[in-house]
């Protein structure tokens, strides 16, 4: 037998042995979450591991959108900061979550609850955070739907009826002040979760848990998680370095790697200016910050990375940015963005370079990043003082933290960009830690227009590997909630003055729009149910990065509504 | 009441000493809990301009002068005891309480650093 009969063998018996020992249902759920585009479901917060925000329905297309009109409406209680977050859809019940980690299960089809869940929070501590009590998806597998608490738990509800399975404590939120807000992630039998950190003088780490019960597996901390990475660290900094993963990665089956990005190092601003490597309040690199890593779900086991951002001395992310996994000239590369504006494309077997381009025109902070290594070239390192001329982007970043989509059809890459720029005082400051942390921002700072312009967003359709623009929308306001593609041949964008836009996926022409009363900073999703496609967005206002919108553009965002918020779900009228 | 901002500063300034017992307290637990120097009180952890940079400023922005995720604080027509009481309490979904946070020095601090706004 040669070495290609006995490979094709053993993959046929390895096939066998799947099928016999894999039930019928959890190779449907790997299938759906495996595949480019999501279907009648949205299994999982970035529609499948492909990270594509795009579904594979075309009921409502191009042609018949200008039909599109509300089907249901829902209205979570305690809405407070909006709602933020992305609802999953499977069999035809949707699911969010909203503030304090509330869940509802609804009929897909007429918008009826089916179940609500209300963890019961550490009420004095969430008074005292400053990123809560907001939540920004939820995850489902094993029968379980997953969700995050921002006082430190990761909980599971029996999927079908929201009975609690299992509670499990995994941060001391009261000493470390924050908890989770993201989206935790399924992966295999794991359920994998990242803590907030950045400007929060921790670790920032990562978990994985046993989905059946809840026992916590391993903790991979994105600050000092090697010994490598801890020599990046000056002096005792590592303990109080900011990092962690705030928002969803997503799985690499066939190199079995986790995918996530993590956060800025504390203190956001640092004062060691050029000599940062030896002086300052963090000297060295800062690994694993604003990088992006790849783990073993099984083992949290760091696989390889790459540093977008090298001693982030700007707060520029790399937890915001969906992993767009396609493959091209016979590369399999994955697409990442990063909070200073540019996006990165890597290999996806091992985290190298590939290409790197700008997303956004006003970004100082490096004069460019080289496409080839992704070395930062004329970075622009603060010293102590007033930084002349002001910083760009500003903190609330080139890129927010919502998705960008990708249509597998057309092979175009729909991102939104934010141009701003922030005046700057960086201050020397010292961690406080006791009796709980605070944030360690050293700096003051206001966020101001571009130079070219007045501060706006925009959203354009490009090459994702090459960044070539086939079309571009400008928006007085920044969009910031989610991006959605469809087979359709549309491109959803929820905007931030409350109205919902379609546009054709080629051409970038409005086909239809939607005033949904409020700002939308949240997921948008599709699905079908009893045969019918819907379009889902949560509108609801009062974010971090939308609380700037009232200084920066006073009306309409001085008078709308915050701490409400509603999930509005079209369809096709009849 | 306006409290003078020469008292509130002085107050601000001798705090550490008045408050020398329950901050020698504060620094044993601290050094217990992490080894790092910096977590460790002294006179400078009560510099109100610190701590705003370190913590306030992210949602009150040019050091308090303007107004951001958080109100403008500089020339602000509220009273101290407003002030004191806001930071102490917080305002949910949109402002942290830092009354078991702060000491009542530091927080006095806070207010002195207030105080001395220019716009």
């Amino acid at each position: 037998m040669t070495f290609q009969e006995r490979y094709l063998v053993g993959c046929a018996a390895l096939a066998v042995a799947a099928l016999v020992t894999v039930s019928p249902t959890r190779a449907q759920d790997a299938a759906a979450l495996n595949a480019e585009a999501a279907q009648n479901d949205w299994p999982t917060y970035h529609g499948t591991y492909k990270s594509y925000h795009y579904s594979g329905l075309d009921q409502i297309n191009a042609g018949n959108v200008k039909n599109l009109e509300i089907a249901w409406m829902h209205f979570p209680e305690r809405a407070t900061r909006g709602i933020q977050s992305t609802p999953l859809a499977i069999g035809g019940v949707l699911y969010y979550s909203g503030s304090y980690s509330r869940v509802w299960a609804l009929d897909g089809a007429t918008g009826k609850t089916i179940w609500s869940y209300a963890p019961e929070l550490d009420e004095e501590l969430v008074a005292k955070q400053t990123h809560s009590p907001y939540n920004r998806g939820i995850a489902i597998g094993h029968g379980n739907l997953y969700v995050g608490t921002v006082d430190g738990r990761l909980i599971a509800l029996d999927v079908k009826t929201g009975k609690q399975q299992w509670d499990t404590k995994l941060l001391d939120s009261k000493k470390m002040t924050v908890g989770f807000t993201g989206a935790p992630l399924v992966v295999k039998d794991m359920v994998i979760i990242g803590a907030q950190g950045g400007e929060w003088p921790h670790r920032g780490p990562i978990f994985g848990v046993d989905g059946k019960t809840g026992q916590k597996k391993w903790e991979f901390f994105t600050v000092a998680g090697t010994e490598e990475a801890k020599a990046t660290w000056g002096g005792d900094s590592w303990r109080t370095g900011g990092g962690g993963g705030w928002m969803p990665g997503t799985y690499d089956p066939e190199t079995n790697s986790v995918w996530w990005g993590t956060g800025n190092p504390a203190p956001l601003y640092d004062w060691a200016g050029a000599d940062w490597k030896k002086s300052g309040p963090r000297p060295g690199d800062n690994l694993y910050t604003t990088s992006v890593i790849a783990l073993d779900p099984d083992t949290g086991k760091l696989k390889f990375y790459h540093q977008e951002l090298p001693h982030d001395a700007w707060d520029f992310d790399s937890s915001v940015g969906e992993f767009v996994m396609i493959d091209r000239g016979g590369k399999k590369l994955v697409v990442h963005a990063n909070k200073g504006g540019h996006i990165f494309v890597y290999d996806r077997s091992n985290a190298k370079i590939e290409n790197v381009w700008p997303l956004v025109k006003n970004i100082n902070f490096v004069k460019s990043i080289d496409p080839k290594t992704g070395e930062l070239i004329g970075r622009r390192d603060l010293p102590e003082g007033k930084v002349e001329p002001p910083l760009c982007p500003a903190i609330m970043g080139g890129i927010s933290w919502n998705s960008g989509a990708y249509n597998p059809k057309n092979g175009l890459f729909y991102r939104i960009g934010q141009e701003w720029c922030m005046e700057l005082t960086v201050e020397k400051t010292t961690p406080i830690l006791e009796p709980m942390a605070q944030l360690n921002i050293g700096a003051t700072f206001k966020p101001v227009a571009p130079p070219d312009g007045p501060a706006r967003g925009h959203l354009s359709a490009r090459d994702p590997v090459t960044g070539a623009k086939k079309w571009e929308v400008q928006y007085k306001y920044p969009p910031l909630a989610s991006v959605l593609a469809t087979a359709g041949n549309l491109v959803f964008v929820p905007d931030s003055e409350g109205v919902v836009h379609a546009y054709n996926a080629d051409t970038g022409e409005e086909l239809w729009s939607r005033n949904n009363g409020m700002g939308h900073n949240a997921g948008i999703i599709s699905y079908m149910a009893g045969g019918k496609q819907y379009i889902a967005v949560p509108a609801g206002w009062g974010s971090l990065v939308s609380d700037e919108f009232v200084a920066l553009f006073g009306e309409p965002f001085k008078s709308m509504t915050k701490n409400t918020g509603a999930l509005v779900v079209f369809t096709l009228r009849q | 009441m306006r409290i003078p901002f020469v008292i509130v500063a002085s107050l601000a300034i001798i705090w550490p000493w008045l408050s020398a017992a329950s901050f020698a307290q504060q620094s044993t637990s601290a050094g217990a809990a992490n080894p790092l120097p910096q977590a460790e009180a002294s006179p400078n952890d009560i510099e109100g301009g610190q701590m705003f940079a370190t913590t306030c400023g992210f949602c009150h922005q040019d050091g308090g002068r303007h107004a951001g995720k958080g109100p403008k604080l500089s020339k602000s027509e509220r009273s101290d005891e407003y002030l004191i009481e806001r930071i102490k309490k917080g305002k949910v979904g949109a402002m942290p309480a830092y009354g078991s946070v702060f000491t009542d020095g530091q927080i006095i601090a806070i207010l002195a650093y207030i105080r001395g706004l220019d716009d």
